[in-house]
C-alpha cells in the first residue's frame, strides 16, 4: 500500500465518521401539546375534514401538509374517514374560501343556517372540522458549496447547514355541538446538513414529516376520544 | 465554415429565446356555487376586452418578462358560477342581441386592472395576483341598473420544484375563485341591485 492510497483511505474513513455523526445529529425534536375543551368520539359512518387556514397575509398553510395529516389520519387500524380538503371546499363553494371561511364557531353556527351548506355537510357525514394553521420556517443557513466542471469531470466541495422549524396548530370544531372541542399544537425542529466531497450528500432532518405524523397521531386519538 | 455559421445562428436564436417573455395562459376549474338561485333570466356579455385580456409584466430593466392571458379563464369562471346564481343564463355576442330574448337583465364583467407581485421583486416568498373588476348590470334595453367594482386577490407560496409559470397560474386561479366567492355572496347586497330586485 502506497502512502497516497493510505492517506485516501484515512480521509475516506474520516469522512464516513463525519457522515455518521451528522446522520445522528440531523434528528428532529418534536413536541405535541393537547388542550381539550369537550368530550369527543366518532362513529364509523361519520367523517372529519381537515382544512388549512389561509387568511394570514405573510404565510399560508400549505395544502401538502394538510393532505399529509389527512392521509395519516385516514390510515392504520384506528383510522378515521377523512374527506379530502379540495373535494370539501369545492362542494361547499363559496363558503370555505380564504375570505369567506368561518373564523369562529359562531360563524359556523350562522353558516349552518344556510340550508344548502347544512345539507352538504350532512351528506359528507362531517362530525368534526379540523382547522390546521402553521408553517415551516428555515433559519440559520450557513456554509457554502462550490461546484466545478472541467474536461476531466466535475465535482463539488463544501458544507452547508440550516435549521427547520415547523409550528402547526389544529383546532377541532364539533359540527353537532357547534363548538370548539380542543386544540393540538405541534412544534418540530431539526438541523439539516449538506456535506459535499465530489458529490453533495443531503442529510435532511424530516421536520415537517415528523410534525405531520405527530399531529395526525394525536388528532386520531383525540377524535376517537381515547 | 457552414458548421460555425450554423452554430452561431443557433446560439443567437437560443439567446433570443432566452430573452423572450414567458407566456402564461391561466387555466383552472371552477366549482358551481352552493347558493339559492335567483328567479331571473340573465344574459351575459363578454366584451372582447375581457375575452382577450392579456397582462404583461415587465422586468426592472423594462424587458417583457411574462405575458399572462387570463381572458378565457374569466369566461370559464363566469360560465361556471352564473348558472348557479340565476335560474336561466344565456350568453350573447352583442348587447343588442338581448332585446328579443326576454331576459331580465344583462350582466357584463370587465377587468380594470391586473397586478402581479413576484418574489424576486417583493423579496417575499409568495406570488401574488390582484385583479380589479368593473361589473355592470343593465336592463335589456341598456338602461342602467348597477355598476360596481370588485377586487380579488390570490397568493401562492414559493415552492422548490414548481416553475414561476405554474405559481403565477395557481395564484391567478385563487384570485379568480376569490372573485367568484365575493361576487356570488355579495351580488344581492349591492345597493342598486338590492333596490332593483325589490322592484321586480
Amino acid at each position: 500500500m502506497t502512502i497516497l492510497s493510505a492517506m485516501k483511505k484515512s480521509a475516506f474513513n474520516d469522512f464516513t465518521l463525519v457522515l455518521a455523526g451528522l446522520l445522528l445529529a440531523s434528528c428532529t425534536n418534536t413536541t405535541v401539546d393537547e388542550f381539550r375543551q369537550g368530550e369527543t368520539g366518532i362513529e364509523s359512518h361519520e367523517s372529519i375534514v381537515i382544512l388549512g387556514r389561509r387568511q394570514a397575509s405573510d404565510y399560508e398553510t400549505r395544502a401538502d401538509f394538510v393532505d399529509c395529516v389527512g392521509d395519516q389520519v385516514n390510515s392504520g387500524s384506528d383510522r378515521i374517514n377523512v374527506v379530502p380538503e379540495q373535494v370539501f371546499v369545492d362542494a361547499l363553494f363559496p363558503w370555505f374560501e380564504p375570505r369567506t371561511a368561518p373564523l369562529r364557531t359562531q360563524d359556523l353556527e350562522r353558516l349552518m343556517g344556510e340550508e344548502l351548506v347544512a345539507e352538504k355537510i350532512d351528506e359528507f357525514g362531517i362530525r368534526y372540522i379540523v382547522w390546521v394553521d402553521g408553517f415551516t420556517e428555515t433559519t440559520g443557513r450557513s456554509g457554502s458549496i462550490s461546484c466545478a466542471i472541467g474536461p476531466g469531470g466535475g465535482g463539488c466541495f463544501g458544507f452547508g447547514s440550516w435549521e427547520d422549524d415547523s409550528e402547526f396548530d389544529a383546532r377541532i370544531w364539533d359540527v353537532d355541538q357547534l363548538a370548539s372541542v380542543g386544540t393540538i399544537s405541534t412544534d418540530a425542529t431539526g438541523q439539516s446538513y449538506l456535506p459535499a466531497l465530489v458529490v453533495p450528500i443531503p442529510l435532511l432532518a424530516r421536520v415537517e414529516a415528523n410534525a405531520c405524523s405527530s399531529l395526525a397521531n394525536q388528532l386520531k386519538s383525540f377524535v376517537n376520544g381515547s | 465554415m457552414t458548421v460555425a455559421r450554423g452554430f452561431a445562428v443557433f446560439a443567437i436564436a437560443a439567446i433570443l429565446v432566452g430573452c423572450g417573455a414567458s407566456s402564461v395562459t391561466i387555466e383552472g376549474t371552477y366549482p358551481t356555487p352552493n347558493v339559492a338561485r335567483l328567479p331571473l333570466k340573465v344574459a351575459v356579455y363578454y366584451d372582447p376586452a375581457l375575452r382577450d385580456f392579456t397582462y404583461t409584466e415587465y422586468s426592472e430593466t423594462g424587458r417583457e418578462e411574462y405575458n399572462i392571458q387570463s381572458g378565457q379563464s374569466h369566461v370559464d369562471l363566469f360560465n361556471a358560477i352564473l348558472p348557479g346564481m340565476f335560474e336561466e343564463v344565456v350568453q350573447i355576442d352583442s348587447l343588442d342581441q338581448a332585446a328579443g330574448l326576454g331576459v331580465d337583465a344583462i350582466f357584463e364583467p370587465l377587468i380594470e386592472e391586473f397586478q402581479l407581485a413576484l418574489p424576486q421583486k417583493t423579496r417575499l416568498d409568495v406570488y401574488e395576483v390582484w385583479i380589479k373588476y368593473n361589473l355592470r348590470l343593465t336592463e335589456p334595453d341598456g338602461e342602467y341598473i348597477a355598476d360596481w367594482v370588485e377586487t380579488s386577490y390570490g397568493k401562492t407560496t414559493l415552492e422548490s420544484f414548481r416553475s414561476s409559470e405554474a405559481s403565477i397560474n395557481a395564484a391567478a386561479v385563487i384570485a379568480l375563485r376569490d372573485l367568484a366567492s365575493s361576487f356570488t355572496l355579495k351580488f344581492a347586497n349591492v345597493p342598486e341591485v338590492r333596490d332593483w330586485l325589490a322592484s321586480l
